[in-house]
Order: C-alpha cells, then structure tokens, then sequence
C-alpha cells in the first residue's frame, strides 16, 4: 500500500470511531436535556405540590425497604452461590437470573397470579398482607424485580475474594460466622454498596411489575413514575416532566456514586493512611 | 507428634495417594516436591481447608482431620502470604488473639515478644498492600505464630523473595525456629532450602511420598530415578549388576561396595568423580577413559561431560582445568570410588 494510502485509512478509522461517540454522546444528552429543560422550571412549585411530595415519599420509603430486602436475602445468596458445591447449582443460578431477562411487566402479572389467584395468596391477605393494589404490592414488585441485580454485583465481589482468605481467618481460631463477618463482608463492601446503589437506583424507577401488581392509583400507590405516567395520561405536562426530572437527578447522581465505589476500596484505605 | 496415615484425596483430575508422615516434637520438616504436585492441597488437608476422602491427622493420640480447621491449633503462612488487605499489620497480627480470646494481658504480651522478636514495629500502622514480599513474610508469620500454634505450616515461604532476600529470609527462618521451637512444616521445590533448614525432609512426585530422610540422606542415596534427579544427582546409569560389578556397556564395568544382581539404575555424584589427563593410580577402584564432549562454566566451577562409552558429567574447580589444561574433544579418564557409586 501507498504510505499515502495507510495515512488516509487511519484517518478514517479515527473519524468513524469519534464520530461514533460524539453522536451517541450528543444524542443521550439532548433526549435528557429536552426533559430538564421542560421539567426543571416547574419543579419548585411541583415539588411542593401534594401529589409530587406524597409520590417522593412512597418512591423513597418502598425502595429504602426493598433495597434492604434485597441485602438481607443477596448477602448469603450471592455467598452460597460462590462459594457451595452442590447438586444442581447451574440450575439454580439460572433460575436466579430469570427476573433479569422477564420483561418486569410479565414479573409483575406471575406475581399478581400468585398472590391474586391461589390459596397462598387468599392466606397471606386474609392475615392481613395484602400485596394486590397496596403499597406492600410495590415494594415486593420491587425486590422481585431487582435481587437478581443485587446478587450478580455482590456475587462477582464474592468471587474474587480469595476462598482462603476466609480459611486462614480460621485457622487462626474464627468460626465460619466470624470468619464470613470479619473478612469476607468487609472484602465485599465496594461490592455491596455499589450493589446497594444500583439496586436503590433501579426500585426507585421500577415501573412495569409495581403497576401490574399494585397498580396505579392516585395519592395510594403513586410512586414517582407512576406519577409520571399518571399526569402525562391525563396531560398534566408540569407534574409529569418535575417527576420525569426528578427521576433523571436521582439516577444519574446515583450511576455517579456506583462509578466511584467500583473497587476503589483499597486505594481509598491506602491513601487514608498518609 | 503430627502423624499422616494413609491420607487420600482426589481434586478433579488431580490425587493425593496414601500419604504417611510422621513429623517430630520441635522438628523442621520439609516437603520438597515440584510445582504442581500436591504440596499446598497436603498442607490444606492438614490445615482443614478440606476433608479427606480417606486416611487421618493425628496430634499425638488426638485426631485432628474431624476437626473443624479453628479448632487444630495450627498456624498456616501461605505461598503469597494472603495478609488480610483490609486490616494493618497490627490488626492482622492481633487477629487471631482475638478470635481465640487470649486474654488481653497475656495477648499485649505475645504481640509485644513476637514484634520484637521479628523487628516489625516499624509496619505496624501500614496495610498490607504498602508491604515489601519479606515484610508481608514476617507479618504473615507473625500472625500465625502469636498464637502460638502447635505446628507452623510455611508453603514455599521464600519463593517469593529475589535470591538475596531469600538468603536473608533463610536464616530468619532458621533464627525463628532455633529460638521459638515451633514445629515446622515447610514445602518448598528448592533441594537447597531442605539442605539449609530441614531435619527431616520428604520428597513428593505427583501426589505420592517417595522418599523420607534426613536432607543428606536423601541426596546421598535417593531411593529412586526421580528423587535423584530432582534433588540434583546426575549421571543416572542403567546397567546390569553382577554382584558387586555392574556392566553398563559393553566394555565397562563399575565396581560398586553392593551386592546387586539383575537390571540396576545407579547414581554418581558430579563432585565425586575426578577428571585426569593420565590414568590415575590412586584408592580410586573406577578408572574409565574417554573424551571431554562438553565444558560448561559454572561459577566457580566447570561441569564437564565425558564421553566414556557412558556420558559422565563431573565438577571441576577452574584452577584444575586451567592446571591440566582441559579443553572440548580432549582424551581423559575418569575416576571415583566405588562408594561414590549410588545403587539405587
Ligand atoms: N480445589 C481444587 N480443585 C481441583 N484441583 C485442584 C484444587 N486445588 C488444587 N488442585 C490441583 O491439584 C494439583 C496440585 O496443586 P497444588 O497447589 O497442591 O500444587 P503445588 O505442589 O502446591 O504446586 P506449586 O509449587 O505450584 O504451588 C494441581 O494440579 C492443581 O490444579
Ligand atoms: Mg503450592
């Protein structure tokens, strides 16, 4: 090939690679910033407005609860998938991950079916838990929706703590238990609050499976996207796009926070020695 | 006082067979065995990392291998040290004081003597990561020894370490044992640190105990092909044994002070066989003729190859090849005794 030649290939290559990112760049930013721009002007008066303060209220405190639900279940998961043999293991971690792949929407129709039609169901409501049209409803919608997530961020920490680190913690006289709390949790902290980050991000915006589930009732199962959905059916632009804003500040604060903590534990435990 | 009976176990393709060993009150054993051959699942295995599929761990009279590994008593330093990264030094060292409960008085204390015995109260505050490969070592095994374990597994503890710090590690070692007596297992690939430390040392080939014996024992006399090459023997012989005469080729016989009939391996030493210009009427009962076929400089040393029907390789000061003028193609003759020769 002409020296000339290579030259004008390279350059081209270079063009269509920048070119890529420019444009999928500008385009992200322009369809977020169409919303900011609307929404952002209305969103003192919005937010003060009841719907808007009872949606931020619901949004926050389901996601909390079902952030921690998510923790209290992921933890040994995500541990026992990563560190137990047994019979039918790739089975059960297929399993696991279905609620990934299922559109929400269909999540949330096999849980109104198992709570709305069978007898576990009538039992439960008759004891007074009550998933169907109720805020409970959103909160399981959200924790069946987002476990999986939380079990593969933890679950990939897990797996790369060394096995033996836990090992020689006993050896020098810890239990299983002690050894899992003292070493092997606090290994998987970057791990588990990026989880936990995620898994929060993600209940807040939950939508499909919470509307099947518990549906999509004013001032009672009004979450933020609910809100969202529910004013822009009935054309209220304003309240529609300050919960639309408020949900793009929330995540993308919150895709900040997950980038920071991606295994920066140990630089942060060394430069806090100096 | 720590005993292996018949120890089995298979790990995927790999096998541990029937492992026996028996190491002594206040000895320093060493496993020597090359990469790949089970010498880190045999220290598991002790430690409890995992259960054996047969056979059994005994301290003394007391079985261990049903013990859940907190409960053996048993200090375990890994090849790459594996220090806790989210603890300091002294976190790490106090670790296993608190997980045993040693009181607190009696805990200062063996924290105290082992910083000071080991110079490490300068890392103290630092982490892990900020840690040279010698500092990690001397955290690693300080962790373990302050609680005072009844054995100290070491698994290739100065493979790690560039050659100088190996030497100087080496005599840390020693220094740790001749003061604190602690039973030692130590597994390494290196004859040379079963040589320098070892009481008893026991060679391992693919998942099986070859050979059992003190360090120049075992290099005196190897019991097998395999044990001789990897402790470093060369000139491997076969040959057919006629009493105490083994005919190797044609021509040549080795006299040997063993009685031996049938096909026979035999070894000899590179430093046991002299190399001369002319015969040499000397004590020594082999005298082979034959041609310098390759000189390789060692060191101080030359490793010369002779062609004598058999290749023999020797070790030959230089002042010697300078005096007798050695050179490549050149007509000599080997000697050596015949209780230089190994029948193994
Ligand atoms: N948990 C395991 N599952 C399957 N195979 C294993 C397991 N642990 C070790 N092995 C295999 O057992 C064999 C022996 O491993 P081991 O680590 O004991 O060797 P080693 O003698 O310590 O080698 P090196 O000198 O390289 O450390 C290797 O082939 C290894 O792949
Ligand atoms: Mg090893």
């Amino acid at each position: 090939m002409e020296k000339s030649e290579v030259r004008g290939q390279n350059i081209l290559f270079t063009a269509v690679i920048s070119i890529s990112i420019a444009f999928l760049t500008g385009f992200i930013i322009l369809a977020i910033s169409m919303v900011l721009l609307k929404g952002l002007p209305n969103m003192i008066p919005s937010i003060l407005s009841r719907e808007i303060q009872f949606a931020i209220k619901l949004s926050f405190l389901t996601s909390v609860i079902s952030t921690l639900l998510c923790i209290a279940i992921a933890v040994p998961v995500s541990y026992g998938m990563s560190r137990l043999e047994f019979f039918g293991k790739r089975f059960v971690s297929t399993v696991l991950d279905i609620p990934i792949a299922l559109p929400p929407i269909v999540s949330g129709v096999a849980l109104l079916l198992l709570f709305g039609t069978t007898e576990f169901g009538h039992a439960l409501a008759a004891r007074g838990i009550q998933f169907i049209f109720t805020p409970l409803g959103i909160i399981l919608a959200q924790f069946f929706v987002n476990v999986p997530y939380m079990i593969k961020v933890l679950g990939s920490t897990m797996n790369d703590i060394d096995p033996r680190m836990e090992f020689v913690a006993r050896t020098l006289g810890c239990s299983r238990l002690q050894a899992f709390f003292k070493i092997t949790l606090p290994l998987a902290r970057s791990g588990l609050m990026a989880g936990i980050v995620i898994t929060w991000a993600r209940a807040l915006g939950e939508f499909g499976a919470a509307l099947m589930l518990a549906g999509a009732t004013r001032l009672k199962t009004e979450t933020l996207p609910v809100s969202l959905f529910l004013n822009m059916s009935c054309g209220d632009l304003k309240l529609a796009l300050a919960a639309a804003s408020l949900l793009i500040i929330i995540s993308v604060l919150s895709l900040f926070l997950f980038e920071i903590m991606g295994g920066k534990q140990y630089e942060l435990s060394r430069s806090s020695l100096y | 006082m720590l005993r292996i009976e018949n120890l089995c176990k298979k790990l995927g393709s790999f096998e541990l067979t029937d492992i026996n060993l028996n190491i002594e009150k206040d000895e320093y054993f060493i496993v020597l065995g090359p990469t790949g051959t089970g010498k880190t699942v045999l220290l598991e295995l002790i430690a409890g990392m995992y259960q054996p599929d047969k056979g059994s761990v005994w301290f003394g009279d007391a079985k261990i291998s049903d013990l859940y590994p907190e409960q053996r008593s048993i200090g375990f330093v890994y090849q790459d040290y594996a220090l806790f990264p989210h603890l300091t030094v002294k976190e790490n060292i106090f670790f296993g004081i608190k997980c045993r409960g040693i009181d607190v008085n009696e805990g200062n204390k063996r924290f105290r003597e082992i910083v000071d015995f080991l110079n490490i109260e300068y890392l103290l505050d630092r982490f892990p990561s900020t840690l040279s490969g010698g500092e990690q070592q001397r955290t690693a095994i300080a962790r373990a020894l302050v609680t005072s374990p009844r054995i100290l597994l070491l698994d290739e503890p100065l493979s790690a370490l560039d050659p100088r710090t190996k030497q100087i590690f080496q005599e840390e070692l020693r220094r740790i044992h001749d003061n604190l007596k602690t039973t030692t297992l130590h597994i390494t690939h290196d004859f040379s640190e079963a040589m320098a430390l070892g009481s008893q040392v026991g060679v391992l080939h693919n998942g099986e105990i070859m050979q059992v014996g003190k360090p120049m024992e075992v290099f005196r006399h190897p019991n097998s092909h395999f044990v001789a090459e990897f402790v470093g023997a060369e000139n491997i012989i076969e040959g057919h044994g006629r009493g105490k005469t083994i005919e190797v080729s044609n021509n040549i016989n080795i006299e040997t002070i063993m009685d031996k009939t049938g096909p026979s391996t035999l070894t000899i030493r590179p430093e046991d066989i002299i190399i001369s210009r002319e015969k040499l009427f000397s004590s020594a009962q082999n005298n082979i003729p034959g041609k310098i076929i390759n000189m390789i400089h060692q060191g101080p040393l030359y490793r010369i190859t002779v062609d004598a029907d058999i290749a023999l390789t020797a070790l030959v000061t230089m002042q010697a090849v300078e005096e007798m003028g050695l050179q490549k193609d050149m007509p000599v003759w080997v000697a050596f005794k015949s209780a230089a020769v190994h029948v193994l």
